[in-house]
């Protein structure tokens, strides 16, 4: 069923384990190992971020936990269920927002909830869902755009109604494939303490991939260095930055010894493949 | 219960939101009132591009009367007001070759375009829809829809004739089997260009794949596949004359012809603009619902 086990426990967000996962794609007799023995244990709440060049397998490995993509070894669990395939509970967040350009903000926030209950998951009513909804839109700053479509959005905008979008579906875990890389770089930041407030209320897990350092480093309560040959996830690093976090800390101490120590780590994996 | 209504309220305050945002979230300003001032913008300016473009269609009909007026020989080329005048009369009288006057000439034509497109359409969808979902059935019909594309109807007349005599049939045959392959052409095109993280999207949003397929798949396809749709009507229009050969006693290509024949010219250019009016409201019955397919198109 749709409603998180979480629901009852401690925290909203739920655990993943991540074992010894492995994937390899075929395509005309050539095989290509995308990921290999990654392991990884996110505690509940947590927000971890996959750190690498492209081809390290961070997105490979992101959609595995999404089960958007089965792994040939190993095994994945969100709230101590395996996954077998996508699920609402495990929330989705893209480089560009994939809104559905043919629905407006608010329907496309209630188009989770509406596919859940036309699949029986739930039975929340219409009304309860458009309280819901306007709540959402309130929540992330979009109160008088519930009518505007996804073009007459600027580009904070729109990645804001895709987290809401998210959000509606009341996940326990939140997967996001360099969700602001296309952004420029004052709105990304603007992003990042909008994300960092967001999961600072509702404590949702959190799983981040990026191949920007400072990124990382800002966002993660973990760093988890990926990349190597084959690809897997290398050392993690604990980020001791307190909360809240905000673009200032950048220039810290403990910031620019983490960044160093990340920048040798990427510089190893890289001599070594 | 949801997550968030149980919060504080003090907690769901958010951070100033950037740029052009803040501009919309002003501090005691109504968000609505930009939303609205936005779109109220883009109609003034699709207005003022209406108002262009029937500027450009008034300065054709200025230039069509000064050079028939210039050259005063109503066969070679009548003047608009002759033309009209000859439109109007013929649109309820008879004319004397055939005996029906022009509205009944206009309704025949408009059928065999209507029953040709929709067979076509939906031929065409059909089987675009399945080279987009299966790689054989792509391979095997490819190569079929490049031999037939570039063909020019006529050449099929006297096949249609033996196989399917003189009747309707032939007619609305021809007509479809110009709309089959531009359907099939943008029905795939439009199916492959759905992002593959769209379909995921709606996945990891509890949507069932049948749901995903119809809702955001196909959905998504929509208006790609309009766009085909107006393209392949503009393309019926042009194969009514050639349709119209077969053997025919009535309709706007039959009717151009005949004109023709007699050195009819007001009337021959009664027959066109008849086909024009006909194509242009159709033309925007499509537009009509690409823009309520897609409402990135309303500007």
């Amino acid at each position: 069923m749709a409603a998180p086990a979480n629901r009852t426990g401690a925290g909203p967000g739920a655990a993943v384990v991540i074992d010894s996962v492995g994937k390899t794609f075929r395509r005309g007799g050539r095989r290509t190992v995308a990921l290999a023995g990654a392991s990884l244990r996110v505690r509940a709440g947590e927000l971890v971020c996959l750190l690498g060049p492209s081809g390290c397998g961070k997105s490979t490995l992101l959609r595995i936990i999404a089960g958007a993509l089965p792994a040939d070894e190993g095994t994945v669990t969100v709230g101590g269920r395996p996954v077998s395939g996508p699920s609402p509970d495990r929330g989705m967040l893209f480089q560009t927002p994939m809104l559905f350009p043919w629905l407006s903000t608010r329907n496309n926030i209630m188009f989770g909830p509406k596919a859940q209950r036309a699949a029986r998951l739930h039975e929340r009513d219409d009304p309860e869902l458009d309280t819901e909804t306007a709540a959402l839109l309130d929540r992330v700053g979009l109160a008088g755009f519930g009518d505007a479509f996804p073009h007459e959005l600027s580009g904070g905008m729109k990645h804001r109604a895709a987290f809401a979008r998210a959000l509606a579906s009341r996940p326990s875990l939140l997967l996001m494939d360099e969700p602001f890389g296309a952004l420029d770089a004052i709105t990304r930041e603007r992003m990042h303490e909008f994300l960092l407030d967001i999961w600072d209320q509702h404590r949702t897990t959190i799983i981040f991939v990026t191949h920007d350092i400072e990124e990382a480093i800002l966002l993660g309560d973990r760093v988890a260095v990926m990349g190597g040959s084959p690809p897997g996830i290398g050392e993690i690093i604990d980020i001791p930055l307190g909360r809240p976090r905000d673009a200032l800390d950048v220039d810290t101490e403990l910031f620019l010894n983490a960044r160093r120590r990340i920048r040798a780590l990427l510089q190893q994996t890289q001599l070594r493949s | 219960m949801s997550l968030w209504s149980t919060l504080p309220p003090d907690e769901q305050v958010l951070a100033e939101p950037a740029g052009d945002e803040a501009r919309a979230l002003a501090a005691d300003q109504d968000e609505r009132a930009d939303l609205a001032a936005y779109r109220r913008a883009r109609r003034r300016a699709r207005t003022r591009r209406l108002g262009t473009g029937a500027l450009g269609l008034a300065v054709l009909v200025v230039l069509w009367q000064l050079v028939a007026m210039l050259i005063s020989d109503p066969v070679f080329l009548p003047s608009v007001s002759q033309t009209v005048a000859s439109f109007a009369h013929y649109f309820v009288h008879p004319y004397p070759s055939q005996g029906k006057p022009l509205w009944y000439d206009a309704l025949t034509s408009l059928r065999r375009v209507l029953i040709g497109f929709a067979l076509g359409a939906v031929i065409g969808v059909a089987l675009g829809a399945a080279m987009s979902a299966s790689r054989i059935v792509r391979h095997a019909v490819d190569p079929v829809i490049e031999v037939l594309r570039p063909l020019p109807p006529l050449a099929f007349i006297p096949l249609f004739i033996i196989w399917l005599g003189i009747g309707e049939m032939p007619k609305e045959v021809l007509i479809m089997l110009g709309v089959i392959p531009v359907m099939a052409v943008t029905t795939v095109a439009a199916l492959d260009e759905v992002p593959d993280d769209l379909r995921l999207c709606a996945r990891t949003l509890g949507a069932s794949p049948r749901y995903t397929m119809l809702r955001v798949q196909i959905r998504s396809a929509l208006p790609g596949i309009l766009t085909g749709m107006r393209i392949s009507m503009a393309g019926a229009w042009t194969s009514i004359v050639a349709a119209e050969l077969i053997a025919a006693t009535s309709g706007l290509g039959y009717l151009i012809m005949q004109a023709g024949d007699y050195l009819n010219t007001a009337l021959v250019f009664s027959g066109i603009i008849s086909i024009a009016i006909l194509g242009l409201g159709l033309d925007a019955c499509l537009r009509g619902l690409l823009l309520l397919a897609d409402p990135s198109r309303r500007r």
